[in-house]
């Protein structure tokens, strides 16, 4: 059990969602960690720019703060 | 029961709801002055039930008054230079009406961002600079002045014995407390003969302080008792006989409906709405204050919002149908139901914690009951993720000899160059910016043992570039990469190309000077691949031939090595 403080993490319905979510916000190849298929862990103002991204796009993710 | 109180509190409140409802709609950039610009003064006076009049001299006195009240109650706050809904926002108005007072009224008793004197629109104060910090040698009052001048003058409203006028008020105050907000002890000084630094609006002096305290303190008193005291409901107060009265209790319920329309937009309607209530809606919707009549725009990216603060989607959907009188229309419906679940689609934690379980660990029976407040949520795999909590809690819900990697920080590099090719990272210290790492330019050779790998190397490069993979290695190792792993390293994420080692044509000169010579020749020219050094040209392949032709042509024979 590790307990990692101050990361993004995004969780997607499925591993295709999470993929074309990484490419629209082009953070695929800063990903840190994929622990699960469907989600991934980035630095804190990748999964930022993420949110940024998504919203541009109209997605709107649900942003947990 | 309707009374004065009632209508002025709970306008006031609707005043300070219509200035936060500005600040989401527009959310203004802060000035160096701490303070939005003018244009959002101007549009945030016009959503106001009496909106100040610019024209008359008048600043905007009560928008003023309501973002210094909502600054300090915490209900809006300054975040990446512009201002949005404070941390206590919504504590604040889940609160019952009477402790929402009491909040908005400490608030104003402590709030050191506000001068009153600053925003009587009779006086002018030169000295005053824009920070609103008081010049030294002014006699403007400073906070701590200013904070027990305002708890003197409640003190005085709530001990209000019979309907008074403002004049026989203001008379009062300068009886019993002459010293409220400028010291007059001792006028008779020469050093005192003006209030240094307020002058009347208009005027091209100090005002002097012989004969002009109504004039002064009492336009400030008058301005106390149409703001401050009269909308947090310590007084009634009637701008148009410009009386007092003590106020009066409320306990008339709240009445007021919404109507939704098909265009999305949310009209509230009724005499007495409830400022709770409004502020529920203004959260998950775009509010639109500017108006007479109190709208709120549904869209999708505040819906969202709505949700990721914690909110679900059919309690939003059942708000809305409890404050309408008739049923929501149909498309309405099916938009925030399909927005509710679109959203759940993706989910993001900008700020998050998360605990990750390793192998096969069963994170429920190791983190026992001490994480319960974190809120955490599972995600595939059996991890955990909450957003980031404070320090405290974090404390608190940490096991004991467990520590959290902090990713604000820069961590420990834990990779260590090995024999030849390989890498050692041992498990339990390793982090996810190492893992990428290893992620990156290796291959998994058994328990912490890790071997750099030349495809995996090329395709790394490719995807980040050979100056950002290699920052990344350098960054990502405890120690430097032996020079042979380091050229072998640089050579597959094309930094450098191979060397060439192979049988090749040179061609020699015996003195600089020759050597510029046969740079000169265009025969030469273009069969010299590389200038080795002073009088030293690799040739492409078959140069050497053609530059032994080239030199014959001269009379020139070309010497061959023996």
């Amino acid at each position: 059990m590790k307990f990692h403080l101050h990361v993004g993490v995004i969780r997607c319905e499925d591993a295709a969602t999470l993929e074309q979510a990484l490419a629209a916000a082009e953070c695929t190849s800063r990903v840190l960690a994929r622990p699960a298929p469907n989600v991934a862990v980035l630095e804190q103002a990748d999964a930022n720019r993420l949110v940024e991204a998504l919203n541009e796009r109209g997605l709107h993710p649900k942003v947990m703060r | 029961m309707t009374s004065a109180t009632v209508t002025n509190y709970s306008q006031g409140e609707l005043d300070l709801l219509a200035v936060i409802e500005m600040v989401i709609a527009r959310a203004p950039r802060v000035l160096k002055n701490g303070l939005p610009n003018l244009a959002f003064f101007r549009t945030a006076n016009q959503a106001l039930a009496q909106p100040d009049n610019e024209h008359e001299g008048g600043a905007f006195a009560q928008i003023e008054f309501w973002l210094a009240i909502a600054r300090q109650a915490g209900l809006l706050a300054e975040a990446d230079g512009t201002l949005a809904p404070g941390p206590r926002a919504d504590a604040f108005f889940a609160l019952p009406a009477d402790q929402r007072r009491e909040t908005l009224r400490s608030a104003w008793f402590d709030a050191r961002d506000l001068n009153e004197f600053a925003i009587t629109p009779e006086l002018e104060l030169p000295s005053l600079r824009k920070g609103r910090t008081v010049d030294v040698v002014s006699d403007i009052p400073g906070a701590d002045t200013l904070a027990a001048a305002r708890r003197t003058l409640a003190a005085m409203a709530q001990g209000l014995g019979d309907e008074m006028s403002l004049g026989a008020f203001i008379r009062r105050a300068k009886s019993e407390h002459p010293s409220l907000f400028v010291n007059h002890d001792d006028d008779k000084s020469w050093r005192n003969v003006y209030y240094r630094g307020i002058r009347q609006a208009g005027a091209r002096q100090d005002c002097e302080r012989d004969g002009n305290w109504e004039n002064v303190e009492g336009t400030v008193i008058a301005l106390v008792c149409e703001l401050p005291l009269s909308r947090l409901g310590f007084i009634d107060y009637d701008g148009r006989t410009r009386t007092l009265r003590p106020a009066s209790s409320d306990t008339a319920p709240p009445a007021f409906e919404i109507v939704v329309q098909p265009n999305f937009e949310v009209m509230a309607l009724g005499d007495r709405p409830d400022a709770g209530t409004l502020w529920k809606l203004a959260r998950f919707t775009t509010p639109q204050p500017e108006g007479r009549v109190r709208r709120y725009r549904l869209e999708r990216a505040p819906f969202s919002a709505a949700l990721g603060r914690g909110m679900a989607a059919p309690e939003l959907v059942g708000l809305l149908e409890s404050l309408s009188r008739t049923p929501l229309p149909q498309n309405v419906q099916f938009s925030l139901r399909d927005w509710g679940a679109a959203s759940e689609r993706i989910r993001i934690w900008p700020d998050a914690l998360f605990i990750e379980a390793e192998g096969v660990e069963d994170l429920s029976r190791l983190l026992g009951d001490r994480v319960a407040a974190l809120g955490l949520e599972t995600v595939d795999g059996g991890h955990r993720v909450c957003a980031s909590p404070d320090a405290a809690t974090l404390r608190a819900a940490l096991p004991p000899r467990r520590a959290a990697l902090d990713y604000s920080r820069r961590l420990p590099p834990v990779i260590t160059p090995g024999e030849g090719a390989s890498l050692r990272a041992p498990r339990e210290e390793l982090h996810f910016r190492a893992r990428q790492l290893l992620e990156l330019v290796s291959r998994s050779r058994g328990t912490d043992i890790y071997e750099l790998h030349e495809a995996t190397v090329r395709a790394s490069a490719a995807a980040l570039g050979p100056a950002e993979l290699l920052q990344r290695v350098r960054d990502g190792l405890a120690r430097p990469l032996s020079p042979s792993v380091a050229l072998a390293m640089r050579t597959w994420s094309g930094e450098f190309k191979p060397p060439i080692a192979d049988q090749c044509e040179l061609l020699f000169a015996e003195s600089p000077e020759q050597a510029e010579l046969l740079e000169e020749l265009p025969e030469l020219r273009g069969w010299i691949e590389r200038k080795l050094g002073a009088g030293a040209y690799l040739l492409k392949v078959g140069g050497a031939e053609r530059a032994r032709e080239a030199l014959k042509r001269l009379g020139l024979d070309a010497r061959k090595r023996k």
